[in-house]
């Protein structure tokens, strides 16, 4: 089962492999615009690598809040954290949970 | 006043070689660049009917351009920037210098972004996850994320657009960049012409539709053989071939190495069928005398054809019968090559890859040879047609394209202004 901080090192080397940065200068305070350089195609590239990451859908609501790599990293820890109600395009859920960590 | 159009800077991506010096090494010596599909693997060739291509093979992109914009775009694009950076580069132009919105980029594309096209078709229809489109789906695919990728990377705001008439495409982007700065729209416009797209599908496609060569599989580098009595259809290639126009006071200002002269351009319509061309040559006939006549020049003056030349046994029938009906007894007089034979038929990029073999015919008085012209069909034969490479001082050339669609294109060249 992934901890929490290795859910973080993985988003930060996610970005660090798409900015084709060393994952050490990816920093969880960071802005993903302001500091990152991010324009809102590559935020939207980046979730879509998280998704597949850890095999999760991230719903357009849920993309207003995601603004910094903490703001992801936490908003990742808690979807995996708990079973989050599926939505709509999703399939009926049943092993997500325990489904999702185990691919990850 | 009509500026005159002058070009200025040549780049390519060919099958037989990337960079202008080494695709002219190669075409002078009649080099083929058709070879038996490796890209499908590990998808099995044994369903097709065709198995050879024109194929640009261990292209590395990052090679030549700097990745961030390079991995962002689809095959025919990179390939279309590649070609580009060559182009810009050996006209001397520097994009710092210029007005950017006087700097137009017009290119010609057939199919565009395939490679990511296939792959995210049948991912979605295997795995029927549509979350799972990549995000950049539409933008890749898209047909002018060449041209907007161009304008991108070099700043080029002036007029942006993509032209897509099938195979004809890149004659008409040259066609159209002539207009454009001709009626003095833009001093610049960086030309361009670029597919590719053998891919699974599309192959498949084009072996259906039964427009490819199947008689020489074994014998990949004979496969493409224009005006041959054993020509059974085209061979699929991909590439790209960048021409860089500019009004000739723009190229005198800056003191710019002139290549050749854009002087006329004809646009048709048969408006008859889908895929087959009129068979009386009647309609492609007409366009190549509105381009002479918008060039101001006369059937007698043109020393040199760069035929459309798909190796189809119509087309290049049906082409012969426009330029006899057109030439009369001059048309034995002309020199005629056919690109095609060395490269296989590279869609959207055809007209422009023409149009560099035209341009340096013009330049430096040689002609490539026609490959495979072993057997001259009767029905196809032109004395100015050779197996080998031939000289001569070419003063007007015209460049045909023609493409499904019933589209014809044709332009008129001329050696560079004394």
């Amino acid at each position: 089962m992934a901890t929490d901080s290795a859910i973080s090192l993985k988003i930060r080397t996610a970005l660090a492999e798409y900015l084709k940065r060393d994952p050490a200068m990816i920093l969880i305070t960071q802005h993903l615009r302001d500091d990152l350089g991010l324009d809102s195609m590559a935020v939207i590239e980046l979730l879509y690598r998280i998704e597949e990451t850890f095999d999760l859908q991230i719903p357009d609501q849920d993309l207003v809040g995601l603004t910094t790599v903490g703001h992801v990293v936490s908003y990742v820890e808690k979807r995996l954290g708990k079973t989050a109600s599926p939505p709509p395009a999703m399939k009926p859920a049943k092993p997500s949970k325990s489904k999702s960590k185990r691919k990850s | 006043m009509r500026s005159r159009v002058v070009v200025t800077g040549l780049g390519i991506v060919s099958p037989i070689g990337i960079g202008v010096s080494n695709f002219w090494k190669a075409a002078l010596a009649g080099h083929s660049g058709i070879s038996a599909i490796t890209s499908f693997d590990p998808f099995p060739m044994d369903g097709y009917r065709s198995k050879v291509a024109g194929q640009v093979c261990d292209f590395a992109v990052e090679r030549f351009i700097d990745l961030a914009i390079g991995e962002r775009v689809d095959r025919y694009a990179q390939f279309a920037l590649v070609a580009t950076k060559e182009a810009l580069a050996d006209s001397g132009l520097q994009m710092a210098k210029e007005n950017p919105h006087r700097v137009g980029v017009i290119v010609g594309a057939g199919m565009g972004g395939m490679v990511m096209a296939e792959r995210e078709i049948t991912q979605l229809y295997q795995q029927q996850k549509p979350h799972r489109v990549h995000p950049n789906f539409i933008p890749v695919i898209t047909l002018n994320s060449a041209s907007g990728i161009i304008a991108m990377a070099y700043g080029a705001k002036g007029p942006n657009l993509t032209i897509s008439t099938a195979c004809s495409s890149s004659a008409h982007a040259i066609g159209q960049a002539f207009h454009c700065i001709r009626e003095g729209r833009a001093d610049v416009v960086i030309t361009v012409g670029a597919d590719a797209s053998i891919t699974p599908l599309v192959f498949a496609g084009f072996c259906s539709l039964r427009a490819l060569s199947s008689r020489f599989n074994d014998q990949p580098e004979k496969a493409s053989r224009p005006f041959d009595r054993l020509r059974d259809g085209f061979i699929m290639g991909e590439g790209a071939g960048t021409l860089i126009l500019e009004s000739a006071a723009h190229a005198k200002e800056r003191k710019a190495r002139v290549y050749a002269e854009i002087v006329g351009y004809a646009a048709t319509s048969e408006a008859y069928h889908m895929v087959i061309p009129r068979e009386d040559g009647l309609e492609v006939a007409h366009t190549m005398r509105l381009a002479l006549a918008d060039a101001g020049v006369t059937p007698a003056q043109v020393d040199y054809i760069n035929a459309h030349a798909t190796s189809t046994t119509i087309g290049d029938a049906v082409e012969v019968r426009a330029i006899r009906r057109l030439f009369k007894s001059r048309a034995d007089k002309i020199t005629i090559s056919a690109t095609k034979s060395l490269i296989g038929h590279t869609l959207g990029a055809a007209g422009a890859i023409g149009g560099i073999a035209s341009v340096l015919a013009l330049h430096t008085g040689q002609i490539h040879p026609t490959a495979n012209y072993d057997d001259p069909d009767p029905a196809c034969a032109l004395a100015g047609l050779s197996r080998s490479a031939q000289e001569r001082r070419v003063k007007v050339a015209l460049l045909n394209a023609f493409g499904f669609g019933s589209n014809n294109a044709a332009v008129v060249l001329k050696q560079a202004p004394a």
